[in-house]
C-alpha cells in the first residue's frame, strides 16, 4: 500500500501529509507513492537519512547550501512525460530540450549544495555534466536554450540573411522561405539531440527521482522539526510516551484549550479500553493508527518516545466513515468491516483498531459479539485495541481505563467547551471487569433536557 | 507619437477591448514598434488565448504580433513552437495550460508570434513580476476576447481601451457603449483610509457605518441578495461588495432606498448594464471604487468584422467629445 491509498483510509494521516511543505510537485508525488514498509532494515536506513536531514536542516536552515538546495527543488519540474518520450525514442522539441538542460543544471547545483550539507553519501546524485555539455554547445554555463548556430553549419548564414531581411523589411516570401528552412534544420537538430540523449535516459530518470526524493525527505525533516516528532525504535511491542494527535493538538491550541498527550503500551493480543464518554478513547485509537502509518512510511512519530513493532498493515473499524451512504446500516457496515479484519488477521500480523464494536445493536447480543471478538483476536498474532462501554465481559485480556473526570464536579460551573480541563486523558491498568457509569452526568453537563435525565436516573434506581 | 510617453510612466499596461475585433492587436503592434525604436526593453504576455492567425469566431484574418530583438515574451509551448522568429528559452513554468506549459523567451531575430497566456489573474500577476525581475521596463498584457479582469489595478498599473465598429456599426450606440464603460473606469475612489480597511475583506456584502467601520451583513454572495431578509441599511447607506456586482444587486439597492453608495474593488468587478446603473443613479445612488484604473488612451478600429467601415475621423471626434479625452485610430497614426 502506498501513502496515497493510506490517506484515503485515515483522515489523520491525510492531515499529516497535507501539512508537509513540498518545494515541487515531483516531491509531493514521490511522497504519495511511498510504500508502507514492513522491512526493518529499509526503515532503519530511511529513519537514519531523515535523522541526517533534520540535523542538516537545523544546522543550515538559513545558510547557503540549504537555501540553494531548496531553490533548486523549487525549480524542479516533473518530467515523467518527457523522460518517457525519450525512452520511447520520440524526438523532443525545443521546450522539452530546455527542460532536460534545466534538470541537468539543477542536478549539478543540487550536488554542490548536498555536499555543503555533508550529505553526499546519504543522497548521491548522478553526474549530469555531459548532458549539460551536449545542450550547451557554446559553453555559456546557463540553462537557457535554443537551437544554437553551432549545432549545424547551415544555421549561421541562414540566420544572418534572415536578420538582414527582417531589419530592412525585405521580401516576405524570402523571409518565409528562410523560416521554413530554419525550421527544417531545427527539427533535424532536435532529432539528433534526442537520439543522443536516449543513452542518458536512466541517468536523467535517476536524477529527477532522486531530487524528488530529496524534496520529500526535506519536507519530512521540516515537519519533524516543526511538530517535534520523534524517531521510533524497533521493538517487539508498541509503546508511546506522550502520544499526540497533531490535528487535535493544533485545534486545541488555536482555541487556547489544554492538550494532554497520552502514554500507551500495546502487546501481542487484545487490549480493551474503557472510560467515560468524552474521555478521548476514539481519538486515542486514531492516534495509535496514524502514528503506526507514519512510522512505517519512513516518518517520525508524534510522541515523546516511541517503540514500534512492524506490522503488515493497520486495520480499523472506527465508525465515522461513509459506508452508511452505500445503503448499509451502521451495524451492517461495521460487521462486514470486522469480518474482513478477522480474515486478514489469519494471514498477516496487523495492528487492529476497533471502536466500540456492536454498539448499534441490542446489548445482549452486542456483548456476546464483543466477547467472541476478543476471544478470536486473542488467538491471532496481531496487536488489537478495542474500546467499549460494555462491562462484565468476562473476557481474558488486558484492560486499560481512561482515568476520566478528575474530581467531583457537582459544584463546578461546566460548559461543553470547558469540560476538557477536568478530564484526565491518561490510561491506567484496570483489573476489574466494570465500566464507568457517567453517561447521565455528562449529559447533564452538556445541558441535556432535565426530564430526560431525571427519568433515566429513576429507571436506574429501580 | 501619441500616448507612448504616458505608457513609459508605468511598469505594466493592459490592452483591453470592449469587444472582439476592436483592434487590440493593432494597438499592441503599434506600441511595440514605437518602443523598439526607442530601445526600451519590454515584456509581453497575455491572458487566455490570443494572437490567433485567423479569428476563431468570425474567421477573419488577424494581425499577428511582431516582436523585436531583446523583447521578453511569454506564450504556451504549442504557440512557442509555431513562432516565426528566433528566440532563446529563459524559463518554463511548472503550471500547465491547455496548450502546454508557459514558456518565457527572449527574441534574437525579430518576427511574428502567437501569444497565449495564463488562465487566471493570479498567474498573470506572477508573470508580470517575473518579467519585471528579468529587466523589462514595461510589461504589456494583451487581453483575450472581451475579458476585462487583466485591467484591474491590482494586476496592471495602466490600461488602454480599444473600441470600434465591432461594438456597433451605429456611431451613436458605439459612443454610448464606450462611454458607459468609460464612466465605470473613471468612478471615484474612496479615501485611502477606507480603502485600507476594506481591501483586506475577502468575501461577502458589508455595510460601512458613519465612522467608516465595516460590518458583515452575513450575505455570502450578492447573488443571494434576493433571499436576504436582513435590513441591508441598518448601519447606514454605504455598502461594500467585495466580489462581483450584478444588475440584481443594483436593482435591490435601488429599491431599498435613496442615496445609496455602493463601493466595489475596481471597475472589473462590475458586471452591470447601463439600465440598472441608471436605475441606481436616478434614485441618488452612486458607485465608488477602492482603486481606480489609469486609462491612458482609447483607440478606435473603424472596421467591423462583418465589413462595415465607419468614418475614422468623425467617429474619433464623436468619441473624443463624449469622453473628453483623445481617441486614436492607430492605423491612421501609423500611416
Amino acid at each position: 500500500m502506498k501513502i496515497k491509498d493510506l490517506i484515503k483510509q485515515d483522515a489523520g494521516f491525510q492531515y499529516i501529509i497535507d501539512s508537509m511543505e513540498f518545494m515541487s510537485p515531483a516531491g509531493r508525488r514521490k511522497t504519495l507513492n511511498t510504500e508502507f514498509c514492513t522491512d526493518a532494515d529499509t526503515l532503519t536506513a530511511e529513519w537514519q537519512r531523515l535523522d541526517e536531514a533534520i540535523s542538516a536542516t537545523l544546522a543550515f536552515k538559513f545558510k547557503k547550501p540549504y537555501i540553494d538546495l531548496r531553490h533548486c527543488l523549487m525549480q524542479l519540474h516533473d518530467l515523467q512525460g518527457t523522460l518517457a518520450s525519450l525512452a520511447n525514442h520520440t524526438p523532443l522539441n525545443e521546450v522539452e530540450l530546455f527542460e532536460i538542460k534545466n534538470l541537468a543544471q539543477l542536478t549539478r547545483t543540487a550536488t554542490g549544495a548536498i555536499a555543503g550539507l555533508g550529505m553526499s553519501e546519504a543522497l548521491p546524485l548522478p553526474d549530469t555534466t555531459e548532458i549539460f555539455a551536449l545542450l550547451d554547445p557554446d559553453h555559456t554555463g546557463i540553462a537557457n536554450f535554443y537551437i544554437y548556430d553551432s549545432y549545424d553549419p547551415r544555421l549561421t548564414p541562414l540566420r544572418r540573411e534572415l536578420q538582414a531581411l527582417q531589419a530592412s523589411e525585405g521580401d516576405p516570401l524570402r523571409i518565409s522561405d528562410l523560416l521554413a528552412q530554419q525550421n527544417e534544420i531545427q527539427c533535424e537538430v532536435c532529432l539528433r539531440l534526442s537520439d543522443q540523449l536516449t543513452h542518458w535516459t536512466s541517468t536523467l530518470v535517476t536524477a529527477m527521482e532522486q531530487l524528488a526524493y530529496i524534496d520529500s525527505l526535506l519536507a519530512k525533516a521540516d515537519l519533524a522539526i516543526r511538530w517535534e516528532l520523534t524517531k521510533p525504535t524497533l521493538g517487539d511491542h508498541i509503546e508511546y510516551t506522550g502520544l499526540v494527535n497533531p490535528r487535535l493538538k493544533q485545534r486545541n491550541e488555536a482555541a487556547h484549550l489544554r492538550y494532554q498527550p497520552v502514554d500507551i503500551a500495546l502487546y501481542n493480543g487484545v487490549c480493551l479500553i474503557t472510560g467515560a464518554n468524552m474521555a478521548g478513547k476514539t481519538i486515542l485509537l486514531k492516534s495509535v493508527g496514524t502514528a503506526q502509518l507514519m512510522a512505517q512510511c519512513g516518518m517520525y512519530v508524534p510522541a515523546g518516545k516511541a517503540v514500534v513493532k512492524l506490522v503488515d498493515g493497520v486495520a480499523t473499524s472506527i465508525g465515522d466513515d461513509q459506508d452508511e451512504m452505500n445503503g448499509l446500516s451502521s451495524y451492517a457496515s461495521e460487521i462486514i468491516k470486522i469480518s474482513n479484519i478477522l480474515s486478514s488477521c489469519r494471514t498477516a500480523t496487523l495492528l487492529v483498531l476497533i471502536d466500540e464494536p456492536a454498539r448499534t445493536t441490542n446489548p445482549i447480543e452486542g456483548k456476546a459479539l464483543v466477547q467472541a471478538l476478543i476471544k478470536i483476536l486473542n488467538t491471532m498474532d496481531s496487536f488489537t485495541l478495542i474500546t467499549t462501554h460494555y462491562g462484565q465481559l468476562g473476557a481474558h485480556c488486558r484492560r486499560l481505563r481512561v482515568k476520566g473526570f478528575v474530581e467531583d464536579l457537582s459544584d463546578m460551573p461546566l460548559t461543553p467547551q470547558s469540560i476538557n480541563r477536568f478530564i484526565d486523558y491518561s490510561l491506567t491498568e484496570d483489573p476489574t471487569d466494570s465500566v464507568p457509569h457517567e453517561a447521565l452526568r455528562i449529559a447533564a453537563i452538556l445541558g441535556c433536557d432535565n426530564e430526560l435525565i431525571h427519568l433515566a436516573q429513576e429507571s436506574i434506581n429501580q | 507619437m501619441p500616448f507612448i510617453p504616458d505608457i513609459l510612466n508605468h511598469r505594466s499596461l493592459a490592452i483591453v477591448g470592449l469587444e472582439k475585433n476592436t483592434g487590440k492587436t493593432v494597438c499592441l503592434n503599434y506600441i511595440l514598434h514605437r518602443l523598439n525604436q526607442m530601445n526600451i526593453p519590454v515584456g509581453v504576455t497575455s491572458i487566455g488565448v490570443d494572437g490567433e492567425q485567423v479569428d476563431a469566431v468570425f474567421a477573419t484574418a488577424k494581425p499577428e504580433i511582431t516582436l523585436y530583438p531583446g523583447t521578453l515574451f511569454i506564450t504556451s509551448e504549442q504557440h512557442y513552437l509555431k513562432r516565426q522568429l528566433l528566440s532563446v528559452i529563459k524559463h518554463v513554468d511548472s503550471q500547465r495550460t491547455s496548450l502546454g506549459p508557459l514558456v518565457t523567451a527572449q527574441v534574437l531575430i525579430p518576427g511574428k508570434a502567437l501569444l497565449s497566456g495564463a488562465a487566471t489573474t493570479a498567474v498573470l500577476r506572477r508573470q508580470i513580476q517575473q518579467l519585471d525581475s528579468m529587466g523589462t521596463r514595461l510589461t504589456i498584457v494583451d487581453g483575450a476576447l472581451s475579458r476585462l479582469s487583466l485591467a484591474s489595478p491590482t494586476v496592471t498599473e495602466a490600461m488602454i481601451l480599444a473600441t470600434g465598429a465591432a461594438v456597433s456599426a451605429n456611431v451613436k450606440q458605439l459612443v454610448a457603449r464606450t462611454k458607459f464603460l468609460y464612466r465605470l473606469i473613471c468612478l471615484d475612489e474612496v479615501d485611502p483610509e477606507l480603502r485600507n480597511r476594506l481591501s483586506i475583506i475577502e468575501s461577502g456584502l458589508w455595510a460601512v457605518d458613519s465612522d467608516g467601520q465595516p460590518h458583515d451583513l452575513g450575505i455570502a454572495s450578492v447573488f443571494l441578495i434576493d433571499r436576504a431578509e436582513t435590513d441591508l441599511l441598518r448601519y447606514g447607506r454605504t455598502l461594500f461588495a467585495s466580489g462581483a456586482v450584478s444588475d440584481r444587486l443594483l436593482r435591490v439597492l435601488a429599491a431599498k432606498g435613496k442615496d445609496i453608495t455602493l463601493i466595489t474593488r475596481d471597475f472589473t468587478k462590475l458586471f452591470i448594464t447601463p439600465e440598472a446603473y441608471t436605475e441606481l443613479t436616478r434614485r441618488g445612488g452612486h458607485i465608488m471604487v477602492l482603486q481606480r484604473s489609469r486609462l491612458l488612451a482609447v483607440t478606435l478600429n473603424p472596421t467591423s468584422p462583418q465589413g462595415y467601415l465607419l468614418d475614422s475621423k468623425s467617429t474619433c471626434d464623436a468619441l473624443s467629445d463624449a469622453l473628453q479625452m483623445p481617441v486614436y485610430d492607430v492605423k491612421k497614426i501609423e500611416q
